[in-house]
């Protein structure tokens, strides 16, 4: 699982109002390349939550990343090859997703979460 | 082929081999009287629209989970008009294939980034293996932040969901994740096949199901999960044939009883679907042949076998499963999307056998 995908999934659970962001339970890291996409960059950038990004990408060993960000740091591939990696190369392929508001755990194995409710929490 | 999506419709077309076939038919025998009557029943289980029905978990989630490397293996082939519409997306697009079996159209646009979800763990775990991102989730409660997505896909899904209600959630999740402006293609099997061949092979689930679906306390009162619950079994066609016959003609009476309670337009229907007509049954059981071979590699079979979900066919050679579908019929899946209040149909077609249609979310 990605930090992408970290930072779009949401706890669904019934009756939970703030489901976002999941705490991040990390047991192992991997990292695997892809190849760079500035537009794709760009169009993210508007849609991340930074705060989320930042604080998972520490969780999974990884601090590069600006607390605070402009829009005018696109500009600079610095912060863009950083951004890169932290959004598209950490992947946590062990551990698990923590419901904020609920404790529930989604476990994460083989690098795919599974976010399947149980009957009584739809 | 001329399409004519207007809901008041008295004619439509069906490509039938080289030439256009005009049928003629009424508003009312256009709804298949026995389900849409089901539909309206509104009982809420105790969990609502989310909550699985028996006949999805054991018709389509069990069953693609038994048949998932098999079913892989057959599906390679990119269908043209996803192709294009994947394709015409903008560059640096994020787009959610939900319910996306092998993953065959992750990463179609590399151009694009693409994630996807499946409630088919065995499927998803194909999707991983080829390097996708992918998570295991519920089409009907899709664990995805409202409006990220760019873009949107459910490519032969919703013909799995059992309910009108879940047919509709589907397509209001699926327009939820998805930003304002984003587009959301929808494909799924129609009532109208080319080949219509194929449809011989289908088990019709109101001819031979209908007493148990119908039930002996009637369906305004039995809520549409316990009818699913306990209504298919299996073993009837084992049944001597005056016991079916008779229980067939006590269903009827039954039937003519409810239908009597509902409109008129409604008995009509139900009359011309006694006359056998194909284009108003739905409701299928599609037939999935998993040879001996493959079979034996899955311990997932013998558990099938042994609990009645699956069949031994010696002639083929295979184990056969049973798929559950509710084929849609012409300007069905167009109304349920006009259902939707933030999002338009931008565009709608038929191709290949299925009905789509093409949302842009507007709020």
């Amino acid at each position: 699982m990605r930090l992408l995908t970290h930072n779009m999934l949401s706890s669904n659970i019934k009756g939970v109002t703030s489901g976002f962001p999941l705490r991040l339970e990390v047991e192992k890291v991997v990292e695997k390349q892809v190849d760079f996409n500035a537009d794709f960059l760009n169009n993210m950038f508007v849609k991340i939550e930074w705060k989320a990004l930042v604080d998972a990408s520490r969780a999974m060993g990884y601090a590069d990343l600006p607390d605070q960000t402009e829009p005018s740091m696109l500009d600079s591939d610095e912060f863009l090859k950083k951004f890169h990696h932290a959004l598209l190369e950490l992947h946590l392929e062990e551990g698990a997703l923590i419901c904020p508001e609920t404790g529930r755990r989604f476990p994460v194995n083989k690098g795919i979460p599974n976010m399947l409710l149980h009957e009584d929490e739809v | 082929m001329i399409l004519d999506f207007s809901r008041a419709r008295r004619y439509f077309y069906r490509a039938c081999g080289s030439f256009t076939l005009p049928i003629v038919i009424t508003d009312s025998v256009f709804q298949p009287g026995v389900f849409s009557t089901m539909r309206e029943v509104k009982v809420d289980g105790p969990s609502g629209v989310q909550s699985t029905p028996e006949i999805e978990k054991k018709y389509v989630h069990r069953v693609y989970d038994a048949i998932a490397p098999h079913f892989s293996s057959t599906r390679f082939a990119k269908w043209p008009k996803v192709a294009t519409f994947l394709k015409s997306l903008r560059r640096g697009s994020l787009v959610l294939d939900t319910g996306c079996g092998n993953g065959k159209y992750l990463g179609l646009n590399p151009d694009c980034f693409f994630t996807g979800c499946d409630i088919s763990a065995p499927l998803i775990n194909i999707c991983a293996d080829r390097g996708h991102e992918v998570v295991v989730a519920d089409a009907l409660n899709l664990p995805y932040r409202t409006g990220f997505g760019d873009a949107a896909i459910s490519i032969a899904v919703l013909h799995h969901l059992s309910t009108e209600d879940r047919r509709k959630k589907a397509i209001h999740e699926l327009v939820r994740v998805v930003k304002k402006g984003g587009l959301v293609l929808i494909t799924v099997w129609a009532v109208e096949q080319e080949d219509r061949s194929l449809v011989t092979k289908w088990t019709p689930l109101t001819e031979k199901y209908l007493e148990e679906w119908i039930g002996s306390s009637g369906p305004c009162v039995r809520s549409p999960s316990s009818v699913m619950l306990e209504s298919i079994p299996e073993t009837e066609e084992n049944d001597s044939g005056g016991q079916l016959k008779d229980s067939k003609e006590i269903s009827n009476e039954k039937l003519q009883e409810t239908i009597h309670l509902s409109s008129q337009s409604e008995y009509d229907s139900v009359a011309s679907k006694s006359g056998k007509n194909i284009e108003n049954q739905q409701e299928y059981f599609v037939p999935w042949h998993l040879p001996y071979h493959r079979a034996e590699v899955s311990g997932a079979s013998a558990c099938a076998l042994a609990n009645g979900l699956a069949k031994k066919d010696d002639k083929k050679g295979a184990v056969v499963y049973n798929r559950y579908y509710h084929v849609f019929s012409e300007g069905e899946l167009e109304r349920l999307a006009s259902n939707v209040d933030n999002a338009v149909i931008v565009d709608r077609f038929y191709d290949k056998s299925n009905w789509c249609v093409i949302l842009e979310k507007t709020l």
